[in-house]
């Protein structure tokens, strides 16, 4: 009986003591919502966010943060699945009030919380999703402060392939957005430069490509255009290896970051040299003193330079953000979509500016510059563009 | 007696349109949890009607859901079809598939039932997920709202009528002859044949409505979401209704609704910790299982129970040594 009301007294003072103590802790801030896979195959893009999460947090509220009070970011998994996507999305607003949502790396659940966004009248920058419907829908508060499919295309990939004089190419992509849209753009450009293509769909998920590689390798490749995401792309990769299509065919991941992730050489091992990636990052190449300031704080916070590009990706994107609402004035959707359209900051990839004609892709849309980056011996080796490049195209 | 009943009538009135009302005083995102528990409800009740009272344990159910859900989200995405009537399409379709699962699976029983059902589950979502050109596969199909604006209100009541159409088809049905023919079946096969029970109309009729009651679940669930993926029909989805309806209590009335509600809410707060939380259902439900075999309806029926007979013989001890 002692112990019975020794017990309950104890719960009573801790009850208490929290309900007095909470509104003392309880901080006024301005909450923004990110939305990412932090588990499933895309995992290591979560992590990537949360690394940059954490750098523009501490820059914003160093610099007296949003609106005069501090900022909080709330992450939502999305596991990589529309359906989670969307039900997380409507969750950051209804539940956690934010301001406004930031992020997401998959097409496919861009797509699906675009139309969340659009209901619920909540701004939205896009961060890593590249299919152009995603701006091309044109809704007024959806942005993109990263890569489209048909920009990555046509400023980088279509012209890397003709400047290395490749003659025949070859086409994989997955069976999502990102990369049945990427492909019939891909086509497209190679079609308008002469190069001869042939073109392939594989399952997402998939971890067997031999079948595959056989006829890609019958078609006798110079480069074969991998738009897979995730570890899918290791497999092909180290599969690609292992029937001999590489190194006389180069491979480039058409995403980037897959070939970024620690687990990569793990996962491909010597297959993996001599890959070509599309990267918007690399230590040699800082195009604003944001950028310098960014990878010195990544090194000091992480103990090592940044790898996945994806974070800086969102450094960026939260940056935009805090600019928008402080000039807005207020968290007000209609004035933050405003300021958004009115943006022209400086941030790690240069000037963000969004497009505001209407009517194709390029509404709402900020294009940062990409590069091709291939691994030589497990160095990043910059070949495209031909400005920024640190050395030439081994094979 | 006849106060009493009349009595409950009211408690049950009272109680339903208080939780008719309750949705007024709530936010968005708690409607949102209302509707997706009240999808739940209709999803672990239906399969309660074929795994409870008929002992046929399936897992094909969330298969079925998929199937009316992308009937009906293909017909109005694609074809235009109002999305109401795609509604009443994939119930049909699913109806047909119940029925022909049903067929397929008469001399099946216990484990093998299971296992085929289990297939045919894994070659409907191996179908979803290659098909993209139609079903744009793990893209998911964006479809059509029910309604012309979209308003979580308005979804809460058109949930509360399809979950209190399948409490009702499930009731009339348990209370009915038929119910006890499906008991019958559920307790014993032979000896429920060597009376006179016709056991093949029995189980395909309780596969087909099931699975009726299923795909409407799924396909109104499609049109409230907008999305429709291949988590609708998939394993996880599976393991969560059985989850349910265990943990509630299988084979009793209430038991999936204690369940669907209990479950949603609770997977609401653990949400955090991703995947994991089906199998911290799984965990429990297998507890459950092992432990209280008749779920929370029998834990709080043999306390109310032992209760009682304290109150009749206050002289017994209310607990056993």
């Amino acid at each position: 009986m002692k112990k019975r009301l020794f017990f309950l007294s104890v719960m009573t003072a801790v009850v208490g003591m929290a309900l007095v103590c909470a509104p003392v802790y309880a901080v006024d801030t301005v909450k923004i919502g990110v939305v990412g896979p932090r588990t499933g195959d895309a995992a290591a893009t979560g992590k990537a966010f949360e690394e940059g999460i954490q750098l523009a947090t501490a820059y914003v509220n160093a610099k007296g943060g949003i609106l005069g009070k501090p900022l909080e970011i709330v992450f939502e998994d999305t596991a990589g699945a529309p359906d989670k996507a969307a039900s997380g999305f409507e969750r950051l607003v209804t539940r956690d009030k934010v301001a406004m949502v930031l992020g997401e790396s998959h097409s496919s659940s861009a797509l699906a919380e675009i139309e969340v966004a659009n209901r619920l009248k909540v701004p939205f920058v896009v961060v890593e999703a590249w299919a152009d419907p995603i701006t091309a829908k044109n809704y007024r508060y959806v942005f993109r402060a990263g890569p489209s499919n048909s920009g990555v295309v046509k400023d980088t990939i279509a012209k890397w392939v003709v400047h290395e004089g490749f003659k025949k190419a070859y086409i994989v992509a997955e069976n999502t957005d990102w990369g049945l849209g990427i492909a019939e753009i891909s086509e497209a450009a190679l079609k308008a430069a002469g190069v001869s293509y042939a073109s392939l769909v594989t399952e997402r998920k998939s971890q067997d490509h031999y079948m595959e590689l056989a006829k890609i390798k019958e078609f006798d490749p110079d480069v074969v255009l991998a738009f897979i995401y995730g570890t899918g792309l290791h497999y092909f990769v180290a599969q690609a290896g292992e029937v001999g299509l590489t190194p006389k065919a180069v491979v480039l991941d058409g995403a980037g970051p897959p070939s970024l992730w620690p687990d990569f050489w793990t996962n491909v091992g010597d297959y993996g040299n001599l890959e070509c990636f599309v990267s918007s990052m690399h230590k040699q190449v800082e195009l604003t003193p944001l950028a310098t300031q960014y990878r010195e704080a990544y090194v000091k916070a992480f103990g090592q330079a940044p790898t996945d590009y994806k974070s800086r990706s969102i450094y960026d994107a939260i940056l935009i953000a805090a600019d928008a609402v402080n000039r807005a004035g207020a968290t007000d959707a209609e004035k933050v979509v405003d300021a958004l359209e009115s943006t022209a900051l400086l941030v790690t990839r240069g000037t963000a500016r969004f497009g505001t004609e209407k009517g194709g892709p390029e509404y709402h849309q900020w294009m940062p510059p990409m590069l091709v980056i291939q691994w030589q011996n497990k160095e990043q080796v910059v070949l495209y563009p031909p400005e920024g490049a640190t050395g030439k195209l081994k094979r | 007696m006849d106060m009493r009943m009349t009595k409950n009538r009211w408690l049950l009135a009272a109680g339903l349109v208080a939780f008719a009302l309750l949705p007024w005083g709530l936010g968005v995102y708690h409607q949102h949890i209302m509707i997706v528990s009240l999808f739940y409800v209709m999803m672990a009740a239906s399969w309660n009607l074929l795994a409870g009272y008929t002992g046929q344990v399936s897992f094909g159910h969330a298969a079925f859901a998929g199937i009316g859900a992308y009937a009906s989200g293909i017909l109005a995405a694609k074809a235009g079809v109002n999305p109401w009537v795609g509604v009443a399409a994939g119930t049909l379709l699913a109806a047909i598939f119940g029925f022909l699962v049903g067929i397929l699976c008469l001399k099946l029983g216990g484990i093998y039932l299971s296992l085929t059902t289990l297939g045919f589950s894994e070659i409907l979502h191996i179908i979803i997920n290659n098909e993209y050109e139609i079903t744009r596969g793990t893209m998911g199909l964006q479809v059509p709202g029910l309604l012309s604006e979209y308003s979580k209100l308005a979804y809460f009541y058109i949930f509360l009528a399809g979950a209190l159409l399948t409490l009702g088809v499930v009731y009339r049905l348990i209370h009915s002859d038929l119910g006890l023919n499906f008991r019958a079946v559920q307790n014993d096969e032979r000896a429920a044949a060597s009376l006179g029970v016709d056991v093949v109309k029995v189980r395909v009729l309780a596969f087909t409505v099931s699975s009726a009651l299923a795909g409407m679940a799924g396909a109104l669930y499609g049109h409230y979401l907008l999305l429709i993926t291949p988590q609708i029909p998939s394993l996880d989805q599976q393991f969560l209704v059985l989850s349910m309806t265990v943990i509630g209590g299988m084979g009793s009335f209430v038991g999936p609704v204690i369940g669907a509600f209990g479950l949603e809410i609770l997977s609401e707060y653990i949400r955090a910790y991703g995947e994991y939380h089906v199998l911290a259902f799984g965990l429990v439900a297998l507890a459950v299982a092992r432990f209280a075999p008749r779920g929370m309806v029998g834990i709080f029926r043999s306390v109310w129970e032992r209760r009682r007979q304290a109150a009749v013989h206050p002289s017994l001890p209310a607990e056993s040594p």
